[in-house]
């Protein structure tokens, strides 16, 4: 395997508690084939690497200004015609005080490592370990299965957080060094998968099928509203869970943590004004799931 | 069982307001630096008064002996409704303890025209004056302002300039309370006695010396002992009138065990905790004012309650109502600060901690039913005072880190926690036995500490390192006033390399800590002569045995005695990595325009100031880059004051509690090469990265902790903040296995405020609905509501590590 291989990362998370069991730390990578319209990391979704902005954080240098027809400024500060940008980045090299920030780099599994290896002993206090998530990792299928094997020979566990679109035959491999895969199941209706997220669930079902016999399992279900919290939807996706023998279930209910996100990158939120779902709401879905006797579990 | 709520109803709680920052600053003063029902008591100074006047001409010590007899004869004793532990140290329950003998000037201003009016009526205020102007030239520090007079250099050099504050306050020292357990003061006494006539046949030289420390020491146990009498007979007095036949058992007990202790080892986990707290308010305050606890109390008292058990004396139920009220005799306490240490000590009451957890002598874990019912009794109080301080080793139980956790959940900022196996080799290195090391224990904050050991330990001071760093880039003179105030160092433009900045800073570090300890070292003389100790001698090792007073003594290297309280070393590491990488490395900046950018305050240099805080390492993120000269500022810091000693050779050592100094010397220094501005607080512990520059996350800074070197320093602060559901529920279990790790990996202390910033915004918006909202500051817990605005604004800052 090439161990010079870079893989396009857009953050490294110590600590994580709700990524797998124990404490861990999930690296994000960039770039999804889906585009869910509630997603909370909008910026994992381009495959490539872009430009993020804090306003509150610039002090008028003007400095990204003078290298960038893209970039003006009037009397509401700092404006980025996002059509004109051609993504080279410099501006963000030259911001002093990170109000353009660069999002993705390309890192070498070494350099990944790095930082995942530092907390090792809190890994082994905790029973944690690594956690693969995206964007959608199974886009990287090399670096990742490189990153999990390097893992794995140091002891480390390894999770696979993955929304399941990608050939059988690429996941297939990354699963060889993975202890655990935390799937997302969103909707079993093909039509309405393919309306909320960009593709539809017939190759995600169906890889989620095979590899719950391969390797240990917890289904992950972002509970969306007006999406998939109707009473019917939830009883589908927890019949088709308990069809299948896996570890845990867990809830993630929908917040709108996230939708600051679109406007730092000059996007809209799809979901703008959608409330949180209620205690009781959320309460009555993990009802629903053990009553087909699965764990269920809210977050994590 | 008692209510907590009761038991707070009837408690008048005394915690300073900090009004000051710096020596001059003002900090919201105008609020008064003392709640509105807090009193001062003046029977103490009075008797103490009464005394001396009397004794004139009589050795120091014997006066000092027959002073406290004369005060603990005839000062009022009270027993409270809700007693069942007694002793007090002035007239009410309401009154903060004022040491006159000590130092009056301060103290006097405040109250007569100052911050802390509000202290006494007009009639007070009159006796006020009347008892300072015998004080006028008597005090230690008259006496010490006498002794300096006329050396230019002491009295230069005593002055607070910003780079650090030598104090009077405070002294810890725990008394040997094993040995109080074993004999009582009667065993002393005897002891004493037996001495007496010892030297009576072989005639020393300093006989005289020795037969009056012994007289003094007789003198002070007996009062004690009576004292106790004292209060078994209001006991008693009170029992014969009491119609409530629960009372009456307790005030009947209460006499049983005031007749026997202090005088007589304790029979029963009561009689143990009475037997301490006589010694502990005697000996802490009314004898000397000095700060901390230091009872290893489920070690001590253990024994005790599985006895009792065991002989159907009390129930588990009876022990918690007990411990409960004992809780209060901590709350209640409350000690006078001078305006300008306000700041260090913002809402400080007396800065008591308890110990409990850890090994015993033998190198075998201790925790017993009563580490438990402490943990029990915390949780439920919910007050400042006592805080505990736990004590972590391999083997301690994963149930009492659970239990732990409960009660840090709460809010309350404690159980600070502490690594044996980082301290107790760090202990050794500093001159302890392995022993003795093993037995540690704390007073207060982080003050370490060795029950009964040989020590008139009090910290010299506060040190402000970020400070002395700005004098070794100004070559020692001050920019403002062209005085060479520091040592003469190079001229930053002739600097080579980040090296050769740590070189000045040092030789700045070894320039001021010298001149604060000659300070020191000359006022420690003060105190000896002056200020004879003899009921803390009765229980401190070595004292009786060769009859000499607690600093009349020390083996060399007893490792403890010395030591200077330090801040901003976070704030030193990370300005000397902004200039290895800034001006050295990528040569954006030379040395000398950067020390004019810093003078001006990085005015017009704001994008400079943004890079550096952008992109330069920082300590707390698990950067090497940093972390590597963040350990040397560390450890070559404390090989320097490594080489002070005192005059018996003992050597100084530096101490990482910072308390609030982070804030208050804040104002003091100018602005730092890390990208902090002038006036800005520095960082809120000797380990705490500086407020919001740890981005990695806990185990971000755990790793750049684990970097700092505890043997090769000192024993350290680090103060983290986590929100409350990271404790709680499912996720206990991982705050306990993140707690394995921070022990893992060697990092001496920790400790955490858990309440979330809305809270605390809420908190500043509506005070009157948070009167009991405690957060921790440094190395100790305090009502939010007694800090001021500005503090509260930086704990609030604090990084609040999510989920």
């Amino acid at each position: 395997m090439n161990s010079d291989i870079k893989g396009l990362v857009f953050n490294t998370q110590s600590f994580a508690i709700q990524d797998g069991p124990g404490i861990r730390t999930t690296v994000f990578m960039k770039g999804c084939p889906l585009h869910c319209q509630w997603c909370s990391n909008p910026e994992s979704q381009k495959a490539h690497p872009e430009i993020m902005t804090t306003d509150i954080k610039c002090i008028s240098c003007r400095k990204c200004a003078g290298l960038c027809d893209a970039i003006s400024f009037n009397s509401k500060g700092r404006q980025i015609d996002r059509a004109k940008c051609n993504l080279c980045l410099k501006c963000a090299e030259v911001c002093p005080s990170k109000a353009i920030e660069q999002i993705g780099k390309y890192l070498t599994v070494d350099e990944v490592l790095k930082e995942v290896l530092r907390d090792e002993a809190l890994y082994r206090n905790s029973g944690g370990g690594m956690t693969v998530s995206g964007g959608e990792p199974l886009l990287q299928p090399e670096f990742v299965t490189e990153l999990c094997r390097r893992a794995k020979e140091k002891g480390i566990h390894t999770a696979l957080d993955t929304c399941g679109y990608a050939p059988w035959a690429v996941m297939e491999k990354v699963l060889k060094y993975i202890d655990l895969v935390l799937f997302d199941v969103k909707h079993m209706d093909p039509a309405k998968h393919k309306k909320f997220t960009g593709v539809d669930n017939k190759l995600i079902l169906s890889n989620l099928k095979k590899t719950v016999p391969m390797v240990r399992t917890w289904i992950r279900i972002p509970l969306i509203p007006g999406f998939n919290d109707s009473e019917d939807e939830v009883k589908e996706i927890a019949e088709f869970s308990a069809s299948l023998k896996v570890d845990k279930v867990s809830v993630l209910p929908y917040h709108e943590f996230g939708s600051a996100k679109y406007a730092k990158l000059g996007n809209t939120y799809p979901m703008q004004g959608t409330a949180s779902l209620g205690e009781d709401k959320v309460k009555s879905v993990v009802t629903s799931f053990q009553q087909y006797n699965l764990e269920v579990e809210v977050g994590g | 069982m008692i209510s907590v709520e009761e038991l707070k109803k009837a408690t008048t709680v005394k915690g300073v307001r900090n009004v000051r920052r710096g020596l001059n600053i003002k900090d919201e003063s105008n609020r008064g630096m003392y709640r509105p029902d807090n009193r001062m008591g003046l029977e103490r100074e009075r008797l103490l008064v009464e005394t001396y006047k009397k004794t004139e001409g009589e050795p120091m010590v014997l006066r000092r002996a027959k002073a406290l007899k004369n005060i603990l004869e005839n000062m009022t004793v009270y027993i409270r409704g809700h007693e069942r532990i007694v002793g007090n140290y002035s007239e009410t329950p309401n009154d903060v303890f004022i040491p006159l003998d000590l130092t009056w000037r301060s103290f006097r201003r405040m109250i007569i025209e100052g911050e802390a009016q509000t202290l006494l009526d007009d009639k007070g205020k009159a006796e006020l004056n009347e008892l300072c102007k015998y004080w006028d030239g008597k005090s230690t520090r008259d006496i010490q302002v006498k002794t300096f007079k006329g050396c230019e250099q002491l009295e230069k050099y005593w002055q607070y300039d910003g780079t650090y504050m030598w104090s009077h306050f405070y002294e810890n020292g725990t008394l040997d309370y094993e040995k109080l357990f074993q004999v009582g003061l009667n065993g002393v006494i005897k002891q004493c006695q037996d001495r007496l006539m010892e030297i009576n046949k072989t005639i020393p030289f300093d006989y005289m010396e020795q037969k009056n420390l012994l007289e003094a020491v007789i003198i002070t146990c007996q009062a004690a002992i009576n004292w106790g009498h004292r209060f078994a007979d209001k006991a008693r007095e009170l029992a014969a009138q009491e119609k409530d036949p629960e009372r009456k058992k307790h005030l009947e007990q209460i006499a049983v065990t005031c007749d026997w202790v202090p005088g007589n080892p304790p029979r029963s986990f009561q009689e143990a905790l009475q037997s301490f707290w006589f010694c502990h308010i005697i000996s802490k305050q009314i004898e000397f004012p000095s700060t901390g606890i230091g009872l290893r109390i489920d070690k001590l008292g253990g024994p005790f309650y599985v006895a009792d058990i065991k002989a159907g004396r009390t129930t588990k139920e009876d022990t918690l109502d007990l411990l409960r009220r004992f809780w209060m005799k901590f709350e209640e306490q409350g000690f006078a600060f001078t305006p300008s240490i306000s700041g260090i000590y913002a809402g400080v009451q007396t800065l008591s901690s308890m110990t409990i957890g850890g090994l015993d002598k033998d190198g075998k874990d201790i925790t017993n039913d009563v580490t438990y019912l402490i943990l029990d009794t915390a949780e439920a109080m919910h007050t400042v005072q006592p805080s505990l301080s736990l004590r972590v080793h391999k083997g301690t139980p994963k149930k009492l880190l659970e239990r732990a956790t409960d009660v840090v959940a709460t809010g309350i900022g404690y159980p600070s926690f502490f690594n044996d196996e980082s301290l107790i080799p760090l202990l050794q290195r500093w001159g302890c036995s392995l022993e003795e090391a093993r037995d540690y224990t704390f007073t207060g904050c982080v003050y370490i500490d060795i029950p009964g050991k040989n020590a008139h330990r009090r910290s010299a001071g506060y040190f402000n390192m970020a400070r002395t760093l700005w004098w070794a880039l100004h070559r020692g003179v001050n920019p403002e006033t062209g005085e060479q105030y520091g040592a003469r160092t190079p001229d930053p433009a002739t600097f080579k390399s980040v090296e050769d900045v740590m070189q000045a800073f040092l030789t700045q570090v070894d320039f001021f800590i010298n001149k604060m300890l000659q300070v020191e070292n000359v006022t420690k003389s003060v105190y000896e002569t002056y200020m004879p100790r003899p009921f803390k001698a009765a229980l401190t090792r070595g004292c009786v045995e060769q009859g000499k007073d607690i600093g009349g003594f020390k083996d060399p290297n007893d490792g403890i005695s010395n030591f200077c309280i330090s801040g901003g070393q976070t704030n030193v590491a990370d300005s000397l990595s902004a200039i290895k990488k800034f001006v050295f490395e990528d040569k954006e900046v030379t040395l000398p325009e950067l020390i004019k950018i810093m003078d001006k305050n990085w005015e017009g240099h704001e994008e400079l100031r943004q890079r550096i805080l952008t992109r330069s390492p920082k300590f707390g993120n698990g950067d090497e880059y940093v972390d590597s000269i963040c350990n040397e500022v560390h450890c070559r810091t404390e090989a320097i004051i490594e080489k002070i000693t005192d005059k018996y050779g003992a050597r100084y050592h530096w101490d990482g509690s910072v308390v609030s100094l982070g804030y208050s010397f804040g104002v003091d220094t100018a602005a730092t090469p890390d990208g902090r501005k002038a006036g800005e607080p520095l960082s809120d512990g000797s380990l705490s990265p500086m407020v919001g520059r740890d981005m990695k996350g806990p185990s971000g800074v755990l790793a750049s902790c684990a970097k700092v070197d505890t043997l090769h320093s000192y024993n350290q602060l680090l103060n983290q903040r986590f929100m409350p559901q990271f404790l709680k529920e499912g996720n206990k279990e991982k705050f306990v296995s993140y707690l394995r790790t921070w022990h893992d990996m060697g990092i001496p202390h920790i400790q955490f405020n858990v309440v979330s910033s809305a809270n605390l915004r809420d908190a500043q918006k509506h005070p009157e609905k948070y009167t009991d909202l405690i957060v921790r500051v440094a190395g100790y817990s305090a009502y939010f509501n007694d800090l001021s605005k500005g503090l509260q604004d930086n704990i609030i800052e604090r990084t609040e590590q999510g989920l």
